[in-house]
């Protein structure tokens, strides 16, 4: 391994950390009540995030290999960096950005630059699973909702084990939530680096060898636990006593809902399984935890009578979907030139 | 995990184990009350009054002894923070109803006040009202802690035998005063009789605080 990759794979990894310290929030109402430690929280985090990523990362990552074949290390790097400027930048607007819609702005932002064409079926299918993310994030939560109401009107437990139970179903959910996270979202992080990955597969102990792409998950997913452990716990604690401030049944559901959102947009299982049944698939794409979070916590307002929706935090979600491609677009369009130009290096 | 998992359940069951019996305490003392009144009405303080009068006081012991032992156990177990507090301020407030039906015997044991025949039986019948009330209350919050949804059925109960109280013993209190008796006993009558009601008036405030408890974890 050249230090030559490691620089370059370097704003891969600050996207993995960023992702780490601001999309981490399963726990936050955990946390926040003070029902488990961060520190807790962080490790069963990390864990699970590095699981998702290293067995189900692939699937989104094919998708966005797809959109745009990055054979360049030069310009993976600028790819990636140009997504995590751009997500700075949007997060300091206040606006619920995703790494997924800045690392798509920044692919057709490249595929620009090398004069390569989009291709348009895949990239359908990719905006409209960022529309079906909140989405399918209020339609979890509300079915979950009911089956929590019914499930409780017919089983009456003793508010103290239903206080334990919960503890350990938000533990459960955190931990799952951060492992569909881990199988979504690598996709954002180390997908673009995956052609041009001079890394060689790893043996582990019990026969296992990691493929050259999960080495480089691995890599990611240690990138976003480092976030989560240095950097997520004033985000977690300001979801958990605001945004999120829920009872903890209601952060349960906010949370799985949110965790299925993911894992149906990454698991190559699942989707092969509704093929077989002749049910339409879904695309394998990297979708915006934190909008699935918002559409899941609108969800479950309606469900529980709000008649009102929230407008502005809809009408930004939207600028959202327009503005952070755009943006990350142009940012690695210009910057592959100054790139290509003035450092004098192969970006395609 | 699994033996974590067990652990908690037993810790829970023990728990809730204490929890009942501080619910049962509040029976026994509103039985208990409502017998040594109508004892005294009709007998004044006799042998058996003093008994049932000693019974209430152990009863009152035995359950703040169960409260600080449950308040204890909700420290060492593992509540979400939010659950404690709010179980912890009902405990409190609960006890308050043991305290005051205890308090209400005393006055009968110590003060000893003649109680005219012709206001014996609304007497009792206050009595039976504030221990209604009482009884209500526990059944209430019982189901807070089992089966939320019937918290709101007894507290409707509550409310409704608490405004029965209030109108009896304000009748009570306007026919003491219409009659010739000194202005010393009327005002002892009338002490009594708020201490009785003030039963049904304590009840009442426990059930303002449950149902706001409750809407908290209604789902």
């Amino acid at each position: 391994m050249d230090l030559t990759f490691l620089l370059y794979l370097s704003s891969g990894v600050f996207l993995g950390w960023s992702l780490g310290a601001s999309e981490a929030s399963n726990f936050g109402t955990a946390v926040a009540t003070k029902m488990i430690k961060f520190r807790t929280a962080a490790i069963i985090s990390s864990v699970c995030v590095i699981l998702g990523a290293v067995i189900e990362g692939s699937g989104a990552t094919q998708t966005l290999d797809t959109l745009g074949n990055i054979t360049s290390l030069a310009g993976a790097f600028m790819i990636a960096f140009s997504a995590a400027l751009t997500t700075a930048w949007m997060v300091k607007l206040s606006i619920p950005v995703s790494t997924s819609q800045a690392i798509v702005g920044a692919i057709i932002g490249w595929n620009f630059f090398a004069g390569r064409p989009t291709d348009l079926t895949i990239l359908s299918e990719i905006i409209t699973a960022w529309f079906l993310g909140p989405i399918f994030g209020g339609i979890f939560a509300v079915i979950l909702y009911a089956l929590l109401k019914l499930l409780f009107t017919h089983w009456k437990l003793h508010l103290l084990r239903k206080d334990t139970l919960t503890r350990i179903a938000l533990i459960l959910a955190g931990a799952f939530g951060m492992y569909a996270l881990g199988a979504n979202n690598i996709a954002n992080v180390m997908g673009v680096f995956v052609k041009s990955s001079p890394l060689p597969p790893l043996a582990l102990p019990f026969d296992i060898i990691l493929s050259q792409e999960q080495v480089l998950f691995l890599l990611g997913g240690i990138a976003i636990s480092i976030g989560i452990s240095t950097y997520s716990h004033k985000v977690i604690e300001t979801i958990g006593n605001t945004i999120m401030k829920l009872s903890p049944l209601m952060a349960w559901v906010v949370v799985m809902a949110h965790g299925i959102v993911l894992y149906i947009f990454s698991s190559s299982e699942l989707r092969d399984l509704l093929i077989s049944w002749h049910l339409p698939a879904l695309p394998l794409v990297p979708v915006s935890a934190t909008q699935a979070i918002i559409g899941s916590v609108i969800g479950l307002g309606l469900a529980k009578g709000g008649r009102d929706l929230n407008w502005s935090i809809i009408g930004k979600i939207i600028i959202s979907f327009i503005i952070t491609p755009i943006t990350s677009a142009i940012i690695c369009y210009i910057s592959l030139f100054f790139l290509q130009n003035v450092f004098l290096q192969v970006v395609y | 995990m699994f033996h974590l998992h067990l652990s908690l359940f037993s810790k829970a069951k023990a728990l809730e184990a204490d929890i009942d019996r501080f619910h049962d305490k509040l029976i026994d003392a509103s039985m208990t009350f409502t017998r040594a009144i109508k004892i005294y009405t009709t007998e004044g303080r006799n042998p058996d009054f003093e008994k049932h009068s000693k019974q209430i006081k152990q009863i009152e012991h035995n359950a703040d002894e169960l409260r600080r032992h449950i308040e204890n156990n909700l420290y060492s177990y593992n509540l979400i923070p939010d659950l404690r507090a709010d179980v912890l301020e009902l405990i409190e407030n609960f006890d308050k109803v043991i305290n005051k039906i205890d308090e209400v015997t005393y006055m009968f044991y110590a003060e000893c006040p003649d109680i005219p025949e012709e206001y014996q039986s609304s007497f009792n019948d206050l009595v039976r009202l504030s221990a209604d009330a009482a009884e209500n209350m526990c059944k209430a919050s019982r189901s807070f802690f089992r089966d939320i949804g019937a918290v709101r059925d007894y507290s409707q109960k509550v409310y409704f035998v608490e405004h029965e109280s209030d109108l009896c013993s304000r009748k009570m209190i306007e026919n003491i005063f219409a009659s010739d008796r000194s202005l010393a006993e009327k005002i002892q009558l009338r002490q009594f009789i708020d201490g009785i009601a003030e039963i049904a008036d304590e009840a009442e405030d426990f059930i303002d605080r449950l149902l706001i408890f409750t809407i908290k974890r209604d789902i």
